[in-house]
């Protein structure tokens, strides 16, 4: 069926929604990745099974995208009632149907219990990991199937599509979308209505949409998500701005590891050219725009914009030295506007509700809210959805229910690898582009990894340079040659070969890095090591002067040792010791001998009365 | 025409020539690694940094690739501009310690030594500039090597690391290579040429007179193939050493001379 005007599309909602069943009972299974990895897919069979065979009462099993609580998942959410019930397994589903679903009884065991207050919550509202929260790029993660597109189109779905095609000039989509005040969410945080204002005034027979899916940043998995969960806002953001930019043709550049986004985003554009949303004369307003997938090869580089093009061109995913902007030549030399998922998805939104509510949200210069995934030793693992200007200890604390194992708090990663570390006297600044920048970390994309006190920042810092050597692209010197340097430092640093002149060797190469590397890639490598270096100098030192590791991480820096008041000589470390290290008599305290330690660790894991200490 | 002044010498050049354009034509050195007229630029070896000036704020950008279009200021020898080519200088310098050619860069610039060890090496001396692999591709049109792997493994390299069959053994490559690592070594056995370290080799041809060597055979063939030149001249003299063709030149003028006094 073809949706032919805007009238056309709201007489068609009209019709689902009488279709409608009001009445009806929904057992919402989430199948994102995540909990998909736990094995949602099963239960949702099995939902669907138990709705099939009710008698008397209508029950709908629906998948839905990510809720971002993966690390309570699997998620399944029970209508009426919001009921949330959390790491659901096999077993549980037929006591959830008889007795929730049929019954209108609560499972308690099944809620979640806050792990610190030890409070029960019914439903997301009562969890302060959800009601913190303000979603605008999620709203409907989590709530609507993301293979359909009629529940879209009854959560609003297209509406801003319809809006901005027939009642709104392009230059009129543009200054609202300049109002809003929406910056760049893949991380450059570039004022996305002046990008797209660009883009239409360069000149160029062929114009190009592109929407950059090729999240790569460890811990992250915020773009995923979205594409999984919601992939039809994406498709109707980019058909508002290929509309108010003047292209015709988009891409989506999702990384292969992604495959449940590449199979949705695929039926969701298919199903979009069914409906006339995507294709010629698009709801009759004779403005023709289609969108195809392209996978990535699995380069982190290739989310960098021009590494992008390069590769959408079938060429090597590197970046391109450029002066002149990818708005004015990008794709095949085509003026060519690139926006990350987050910024496509706030589009409908904006549109919806105008600029000037979006402007409310955030701070004087981030509006808005900003998606992250909210990683590490925390207790509520997932993806949030904050306002722009909240605290970090806010999210840290409040959202994420503070760290792991009663630890404290040492420091959080944001902005993925080429990101920085924050230290705890720094948790009450505010999350905004320009805040963190000065902090010496920065937004990013929305990686968060909260880090607690038994971690090693040199470490730390060494993990991603590491993986910033494994994923540059080798194209220019000094990110290919300078981060190689700068690993071997680090190394050197961890083993205890550290030298006094090894700090300032590192503000050396990273002062090159930023000020001669070819992309932003190369140019913000070195911010793991100079965030790291800023908030903790002495950890450095005590390293490379003391040969001393203070988070007792780095092996050789620290050695394991038996408490003799804790130990009960039950002889476990000493049959486990792979080296023979530890001696003593049954049922007294034993010793290492250090001389032949190789500080494996296995003493340390398995004694069950926690008597070897690192010292 | 934009005005570029650089180091306070003003020079106009044509919009969309390059600062480095402009530096040569202000008689100013800015060395240089990875640009090479004939092919496109890379700006990938960032050894021509120089500080670009905006008002107050400056910033390094690369020379070879920076086209202008209205009047801008540079500078090539401000402090941050040679600290900038100083610290490539001296990473490239631990990349290819042993190679003569970029010492005597180094030199150039005043730089004599390098801070950092020898830490990746994915193929001896080469310092990855690209050079042969776009000269091969946009030069000669064959793409006989290509770059494999990434990052600190990137090397250049034929396909699958075998001697490339599309290698005509031009030797474009090792006329480009900046650093003196492509080398084209004869082999006198076979009377072939190998461009090393590719592995393609290529066997000469001979003097159809006197048997002295030529240049490699398939090169011979590829001019034949390039345009409406293949004529049976041509090709007698293509199989001619210098000395040879000169011969058979004078011959045949010998032979015109004495048809035309005696028709």
């Amino acid at each position: 069926m073809k949706l032919s005007s805007p009238a056309d599309l709201e007489s068609y909602r009209r019709e689902l929604e009488e279709q409608t069943d009001t009445s009806a009972k929904t057992v919402r299974v989430c199948i994102g990745t995540g909990c998909a990895a736990k094995g949602s897919r099963t239960l949702y069979k099995l939902f669907c099974e138990a709705a099939e065979s009710a008698d008397n009462v209508t029950v709908e099993a629906k998948c839905v995208g990510c809720h971002g609580f993966c690390e309570r998942g699997p998620i399944v959410v029970i209508q009426p009632g919001n009921i949330l019930y959390q790491r659901v397994e096999e077993p549980d589903v037929a006591e959830i149907f008889r007795e929730t679903v049929i019954g209108g009884r609560i499972i308690e065991r099944l809620l979640f219990k806050d792990p610190a207050t030890e409070e029960v919550a019914r439903t997301e509202d009562d969890i302060p990991f959800y009601n913190i929260q303000n979603r605008i790029a999620l709203r409907l993660n989590g709530v609507i199937d993301p293979t359909d597109i009629d529940d879209y189109i009854l959560h609003d779905g297209y509406s801003a599509c319809a809006k901005a095609l027939t009642e709104m000039e392009p230059d009129e989509i543009i200054a609202e979308i300049e109002k809003s005040g929406l910056r760049g969410r893949g991380g450059g945080g570039f004022p996305t209505g002046r990008k797209w204002r660009s883009c239409r005034e360069a000149s160029g027979e062929q114009k190009y949409v592109i929407c950059n899916g090729d999240e790569g940043d460890p811990g992250a998995f915020m773009d995923r998500s979205v594409m999984e969960g919601n992939p039809h806002a994406v498709i109707e953001g980019m058909i508002i701005g290929a509309y108010a930019i003047g292209a015709s043709q988009g891409y989506i550049y999702v990384r292969n590891e992604y495959p449940l986004a590449v199979e949705h985003l695929k039926t969701a554009i298919g199903q979009a050219q069914e409906t006339g949303f995507l294709g010629e004369d698009i709801l009759g307003t004779g403005f023709s725009f289609d969108i195809r997938i392209n996978r990535g090869g699995g380069a982190f580089v290739c989310g960098e914009s021009t590494a992008l093009v390069a590769s959408l061109e079938g060429l090597p995913g590197e970046p391109r030295a450029k002066y002149i902007h990818t708005v004015e030549r990008g794709l095949h030399g085509m003026p060519t506007d690139l926006n990350n998922v987050e910024t496509w998805v706030n589009i409908p939104a904006i549109i919806r509700k105008g600029g000037k509510w979006f402007s409310s949200i955030g701070t004087e210069g981030s509006k808005g809210t900003k998606v992250f995934s909210l990683v590490g030793n925390i207790n509520n693992t997932g993806l949030v959805e904050v306002p722009m200007g909240i605290t970090l200890r806010k999210i840290v604390e409040d959202i994420g229910g503070g760290i792991q194992n009663g630890r404290a708090f040492k420091a959080v990663q944001t902005g993925g690898p080429s990101g920085g570390c924050i230290p705890a006297g720094h948790l009450d600044a505010k999350v905004d582009f320009d805040e963190l920048t000065e902090l010496g970390s920065m937004m990013g994309s929305g990686g968060m990894i909260v880090m607690d006190e038994d971690t090693c920042m040199v470490n730390v810092a060494k993990y991603f340079l590491n993986f910033l050597q494994e994923e540059s692209c080798g194209k220019c010197t000094p990110c290919r040659e300078g981060i190689a340097q700068m690993v071997h430092i680090l190394e050197r640093i961890s083993r205890g070969e550290g030298k006094e002149e090894d700090i300032g060797t590192l503000e050396k190469l990273a002062a090159l890095l930023k000020d001669t590397a070819l992309c932003a890639l190369g140019a913000t490598a070195a911010n793991p090591v100079l965030s790291t270096l800023r908030y903790f100098r002495e950890e450095y030192e005590a390293h490379i002067r003391d040969k001393r590791c203070p988070a007792k991480v780095c092996p050789g820096l620290f050695a394991y040792e038996i408490d003799p008041d804790t130990c009960k000589g039950c002889g476990v470390c000493l049959k486990n010791c792979p080296v023979d290290a530890i001696s003593g008599e049954s049922k007294k305290p034993h010793a290492i001998d250090q001389d032949l330690c190789t500080q494996c660790g296995t003493c340390f894991e398995k004694c069950p009365f926690d008597a070897v200490i690192k010292v | 025409m934009p005005t570029v002044t650089i180091d306070d010498i003003k020079v106009e050049i044509e919009e969309g020539q390059t600062i480095l354009d402009a530096a040569r034509k202000a008689g100013i050195w800015i060395p240089t690694l990875c640009y090479h007229p004939s092919v496109a630029p890379k700006a990938s070896c960032r050894l021509c940094m120089v500080e670009l000036q905006r008002g107050d704020s400056s910033r390094l950008v690369t020379s070879c690739n920076y086209e202008v279009y209205s009047n801008i200021t540079v500078k090539v020898s401000s402090e941050k501009a040679v600290n900038a080519r100083k610290g490539v200088m001296e990473l490239l310098l631990a990349r290819a310690p042993e190679s003569e050619e970029l010492k005597t860069l180094a030199e150039k610039m005043r730089v004599t030594s390098t801070p950092y060890p020898s830490v990746t090496e994915s193929q001896r001396n080469c310092i990855l500039c690209g050079l042969c692999t776009s000269v091969c591709e946009e030069v000669i049109g064959k793409a006989a090597i290509g770059f494999a792997g990434r990052g600190v493994d990137k090397a250049v390299a034929p396909p699958f690391r075998q001697a490339a069959e599309d290698c005509i053994a031009c030797g474009a490559c090792v006329a480009v290579c900046p650093v003196g690592t492509i080398q084209m070594r004869y082999h006198e056995d076979t009377n072939e040429v190998e461009i090393s370290p590719f592995k393609a080799r290529a066997k000469l041809g001979t003097c159809a007179e006197c048997g002295a060597p030529l240049v490699p055979v398939p090169v011979n063939e590829e001019v034949f193939k390039k345009g409406k030149i293949d004529t049976e001249e041509l090709r007698i003299r293509a199989a001619l050493c210098p000395e040879c063709r000169r011969k058979r030149s004078a011959q045949t003028m010998y032979t015109a001379a004495l048809s035309s006094r005696n028709p």
